[in-house]
């Protein structure tokens, strides 16, 4: 989690420091460099404090600074689930860039900012897509003489292909099964269909198709019900290179299957296709598997230098570099220099991006960012009846009961049909 | 007179020295209770007009009795686990004098430094049955992965493991230090009537020391109820989600930082304390907790 204070030159930064303290740079937070980088070029122009914080502390910080009424980051970077809840007015930490962001700004972002539109304006702005794509290892489809499924149903049929040779068609017992299966299905389990009112209907066709056709393929052993990131996992099967293809999130490949500390997949063997279609355009979505947001404070001194800097730190050129970028950027013409990096990427049996770019258009609208703690249910209730060996089909619902206790804690109205 | 004059004396001497006390009582004690109080009856998203209801709101939230059950469970384990384990050690330490008994007080105490983040981290560590040391032993349990550990049915054990191991070296030795407190001439009474090292531990030693044993029911208790670091450590880095809202501490604060609800997140706050309160007060009064201090009227 990134929090970024900024002021106006250092006459002024002297004037507010008591309300402004330095704080301290820790490392090892990915978009630290990105925010060091607008540092050093706004030096003695605008004053720029970074702070890391977990990012689970995101909604502590803001509501402790709420109360206390003073201390307000200028920007943090977090979930747009966060936003959600911020720009709540019983928080009010978000502020509607609709004013302090030029229009060209939203155009040039496409679809990749919708996660930030909350009843018509933008409360904050994206800075990476996670959505999912298919990755397959082309050496073990060669050795197996698979093709690339470019369907859920050519996904299940291919994946029941691999049972008894060894191989896996992936781990989904963490929010991977929400992301790439009940998401890119369009399940709704966080629909907002009226302010304050969220469709939880987890007897939705959309829904039930997900657990019909992934439940075989637990029971025969080709997907994996424990994490992608289980030690056991990596040690029995990603470490020995016996995943043949995973859905997963654009970020896979370089954070999970290329590091020598994680599964350590070697470099030639990796691909990334299209996300497998559930139906027909327009039933042929993408899930998404995380992607932070810039939030901008409604209380900043600085209105406009705050949001300047969120637009830089989404926008910008360096926002192209491995080093300080190394995930998806959401906006377009940052995005296609990020390609102009990654489409050359050695590791890569076949450039990725195609896909990537194709699934970043796609990323399922039904469910969007609520205020109540979506993310983390999916981890007590969904992912714990997965790894606990139960059926898909009750942790679906044990899933969306606890969403639809949950709601109403957060003032919204539940719709279960 | 003179004796008029020496008790307001030893009035006087005693303010000054609970002074300060009072003032920590004051500004740490009384006024965030204070605090929370007030809060308690702040509006919300589910209350518009504030009052009472927030309480109410708190007993009938859908996580609020697994989070009962959770902790109840950890309590009758952890407690009981603590109060006998602890009494039986510092029992048995008492009775190595000489070189050895400095080791094992330290030996005793070396476990307590390991808390927190840390203590989380060593136990996942202890009991990945891929990582772990001891997989063998764990594979002969039929433990083989991850999940067979870290699932929602095991984690009151995990959670009393956790916390006994942190805590129960330093009670070994506050109960050590209680041991030495009892008079030589009451043992050696006990030896010349013919009493064995058994009996002299269980009708001698135990019920002399029952007082520190009490008031160490109370924080240990107090301690249970109030559980928050382990399960919030595992739901937020080793296994995310797994055991949020797990206790009634990691509710409370789940209303006050995901539900944006602080008045009920103080609600739940205080009927732990009052719980807490109120379990003191009956453990103090049905033992002879401040009875035979020493301390008497002259």
């Amino acid at each position: 989690m990134l929090v970024l204070k900024v002021g106006f030159g250092e006459w002024l930064e002297r004037s507010r420091s008591r309300r402004n303290p330095v704080t301290p740079v820790l490392g090892g937070h990915p978009r630290v460099p990105q925010a060091e980088a607008y540092q050093k070029l706004m030096a003695g122009k605008v004053d720029i404090k970074i702070e890391v914080i977990a990012q689970a502390d995101a909604q502590t910080k803001i509501t402790l600074v709420n109360r206390a009424k003073k201390g307000w980051p200028d920007i943090i970077f977090g979930t747009a689930a966060d936003t959600a809840q911020f720009l709540d007015p019983s928080n009010g930490f978000a502020a509607d860039l609709t004013t302090t962001v030029s229009k060209d700004i939203f155009t040039g972002f496409g679809e990749g900012n919708s996660d930030c539109l909350f009843d018509g304006k933008y409360y904050c702005l994206k800075n990476d897509l996670a959505n999912t794509v298919l990755w397959y290892n082309t050496k073990i489809f060669k050795e197996l003489k698979l093709t690339v499924p470019t369907t859920m149903e050519e996904f299940a049929a291919t994946a029941m292909k691999l049972k008894g040779t060894g191989y896996s068609a992936g781990a989904i017992g963490d929010q991977n099964y929400y992301a790439s299966f009940l998401q890119s299905s369009e399940c709704p389990l966080a629909q907002i269909t009226a302010p304050n009112t969220v469709r939880i209907a987890p007897e939705d066709p959309k829904c039930t198709r997900v657990s019909k056709l992934v439940q075989p393929l637990l029971d025969a052993g080709v997907v994996d019900k424990r994490s992608s990131f289980d030690a056991g996992f990596i040690a029995d099967v990603a470490k020995k290179n016996k995943v043949a293809m995973t859905l997963g999130p654009s970020w896979f490949g370089d954070f999970v299957i290329k590091p020598a500390d994680s599964w350590g997949v070697p470099a030639g063997e990796i691909a990334a296709a299209n996300m497998p279609a559930w139906g027909p355009a327009p039933d042929d979505r993408s899930g998404a598997y995380g992607g932070g947001v810039f939030t901008v404070s409604s209380h900043s001194a600085f209105p406009q230098a705050a949001a300047d800097a969120a637009v830089w730190m989404t926008t910008s050129d360096v926002m192209a570099k491995l080093e300080t970028t190394p995930t998806f950027p959401a906006y377009g013409p940052a995005n296609k220099l990020w390609e102009a990096r990654i489409s050359v990427d050695p590791y890569y049996a076949s450039n990725p991006y195609p896909a990537m770019a194709a699934g970043a258009n796609k990323i399922s609208q039904v469910d969007r960012p609520v205020r109540f703690p979506f993310v983390a249910q999916i981890g007590t209730v969904l992912q714990a009846g997965i790894n606990g060996g139960g059926t898909l089909e009750a942790a679906q619902t044990d899933f969306a009961k606890s969403l639809q206790n949950l709601a109403p804690s957060s003032g919204y109205t539940v719709e279960t049909k | 007179m003179a004796r008029s004059h020496t008790k307001l004396n030893s009035l006087f001497v005693g303010s000054i020295m609970f002074a300060p006390y009072f003032a920590l009582l004051i500004a740490f004690g009384i006024v965030p209770i204070v605090v929370a109080a007030r809060t308690s009856l702040e509006a919300s998203v589910l209350n518009p007009d504030g009052g009472p209801l927030n309480y109410l709101q708190v007993l009938q939230d859908f996580r609020f009795l697994p989070a009962l059950l959770n902790v109840g469970i950890f309590l009758i384990l952890y407690v009981p686990a603590m109060l006998i384990v602890v009494a039986g050690m510092s029992l048995l330490l008492d009775t190595v004098q000489g070189k050895w008994n400095i080791s094992l007080r330290l030996a005793y105490l070396v476990p307590a430094s390991l808390t927190g983040a840390t203590s989380v981290l060593v136990w996942y560590f202890l009991l990945e049955p891929t990582l772990s040391p001891y997989q063998d032993i764990l594979k002969a349990l039929g433990l083989t992965q991850g999940g067979d550990i870290w699932r929602a049915p095991n984690l009151a054990y995990i959670f009393v493991v956790m916390a006994f191991f942190t805590g129960a070296g330093n009670w070994i030795v506050v109960q050590y230090g209680s041991l030495q407190s009892i008079p030589d001439d009451i043992l050696e009474a006990a030896r010349i009537d013919g009493a064995s090292g058994p009996q002299i531990a269980l009708k001698i030693k135990l019920p002399l020391i029952k007082k520190y044993l009490v008031y160490m029911g109370i924080l240990v208790f107090a301690a249970g109820l109030q559980v928050f670091v382990e399960p919030q450590l595992i739901s937020a880095s080793v296994y995310p989600g797994l055991a949020s809202n797990w206790s009634l501490n990691q509710l409370s604060y789940s209303f006050a930082f995901q539900g944006n609800n602080l008045g009920a997140a103080a609600a739940l706050s205080l009927m732990l304390l009052l719980v807490c309160i109120v379990s003191a007060v009956v453990l103090i009064f049905r033992t002879d907790f401040f009875e035979g201090s020493g301390v008497k009227r002259k």
